[in-house]
């Protein structure tokens, strides 16, 4: 026997096809409970690799026999390091290859409506509950918030045999690097975001606040940026067909976006009132709401993807429905938690601020979404 | 702070530098410290999370352009 090397598509397969999946992460007990592999039938233990240096055969005791142990680690050393123990005791075992830090770069796209003349695309980047889009329509293609891995985009419109047109950003990320500007040269296509969100910015973009409506294709899909300011100053919410609500960090499956990042959460959290109580006002119940982020691996739908109708959005959270101007304040501005690692670094990276080298920006990366405010 | 036993696990990655750093601290008597240098962040938290388990006193953690020492001291 050897010990498998497992790829993360690989292993996200197996989670998503509901195969029961245990995994032992040996990362320091810290690091695990901050983040880890969720989802599905999946069964997770943790024990530092470290302490498996002591030759203490009780480790053992309590790991499964009859089933194949998926062994993880940061980056990929230490799994391996374990993984041979284990197989020389005789379990079933594979590590992934690079860890976490393989899982944290790992793309999964859902078909979340497909018509005649209309594909909407979610890209589930699920190890930093980060999602982007892509939309087409006669051979082009719009995408919205991507991230830094621009080949998962260009792929995908590559075997859809459609050009990258439109490249849209609701807001300027917090928590990751996005792939708009790198994605918008390499296709010659156009990156917008709001001039908001680009103060001292010698980044080109084109100024979402100047476009009512962005068209694209021969058939009439409408992208309407909504401004709804709240999470940042500048972020936009995008609208297609009046069906599709891509709220970027405004309005989550399980709550609202946070307006703390920019340090003047009251303010911010006043005009997230604003953008809940009269700007989104309008829209029915039967909008898909469809966010930027999830909190929790449970906000992803039995069909696949994170999305909700505003109806039940509305029902859900008891924040919707705190018309109370204060209270909406008080409970919005207070109710936040640890700030996304690194935050201040990022914001600067997508302003062109501060250029950073690949392996910096996957160190800045690493760790879990915190763009939301869970509110029970 | 001197230490009776220096570990180089500099260039070193995951887990390489805790499994020097346990070989070392088997060598050494209760009440001896062991400073031990590397250069890999990640196993800054791990090396913290071994010293809690195991413990051992971890006495002074220093940062020098990119090298971490850790000065621990063998219960």
């Amino acid at each position: 026997m050897a010990v498998k090397e497992l790829r993360a598509q690989e292993l996200h397969d197996r989670i998503n096809a509901g195969h029961s999946v245990f995994i032992l992460d040996v990362r320091n007990p810290d690091d695990y409970n901050d983040w880890k592999i969720e989802g599905g039938k999946l069964q997770s233990v943790n024990i530092p690799y470290f302490d498996f240096l002591d030759d203490n055969e009780d480790l053992y005791q309590n790991l499964p026999k009859d089933t194949e142990i998926v062994v993880i680690c940061a980056k990929g050393g230490s799994a391996l390091m374990v993984g041979e123990l284990l197989d020389e005791r005789g379990f079933d075992v594979s590590y992934l290859v690079e860890g976490m830090l393989e899982w944290s770069q790992f793309y999964h796209p859902v078909t979340i409506a497909e018509e005649t003349d209309m594909k909407l695309v979610q890209f589930n980047r699920l190890a930093k509950g980060c999602l982007s889009y892509m939309v087409i329509s006669q051979g082009e293609a719009l995408i919205v918030d991507p991230g830094r891995h621009v080949s998962e985009y260009l792929e995908y419109a590559k075997s859809e045999n459609v050009t990258i047109k439109h490249i849209l950003d609701s807001h300027l990320h917090a928590d990751h690097i996005s792939g708009g500007p790198e994605l918008a040269a390499k296709t010659n296509a156009t990156y917008y975001i709001s001039s908001g969100e680009m103060q001292d910015s010698g980044m080109p973009f084109e100024p979402l606040e100047r476009h009512e409506h962005i068209q694209f294709g021969t058939v009439d899909v409408k992208v309407m940026p909504i401004s709804t300011p709240g999470h940042t100053p500048g972020s936009t919410s995008f609208l297609i067909n009046e069906r599709f609500l891509l709220s970027g960090d405004t309005i989550f499956v399980g709550g609202l976006g946070r307006p703390d990042l920019g340090g003047k959460a009251r303010e911010w959290a006043q005009s997230l009132y604003d953008t809940v109580f009269s700007t989104l006002a309008g829209l029915g119940d039967d909008v898909l709401v469809l966010p930027t982020h999830f909190a929790d691996i449970q906000e992803i739908n039995a069909n696949g993807y994170v999305g909700a109708q505003l109806g039940d959005i509305r029902r859900n959270n008891e924040i919707m429905r705190t018309t109370d101007r204060e209270q909406f304040t008080e409970q919005v501005a207070g109710g936040v938690g640890a700030t996304p690692p690194n935050y201040t670094d990022i914001v600067e990276i997508n302003r062109g601020t501060l250029q950073v080298d690949l392996e910096k920006a996957t160190e800045l990366e690493i760790g879990p979404n915190r763009c939301a405010i869970k509110h029970s | 702070m001197n230490a009776n036993l220096v570990v180089d696990a500099k260039g070193l990655s995951c887990p390489m530098p805790i499994v020097k750093a346990k070989k070392g601290m088997d060598t050494l008597e209760s009440g001896q410290i062991m400073m031990l240098e590397t250069t890999d962040k990640g196993s800054v938290n791990d090396f913290q999370g071994w010293v809690k388990q195991t413990g051992h006193e971890l006495l002074n953690v220093q940062e020098d352009n990119g090298v971490f020492r850790f000065f621990v001291k063998k219960s």
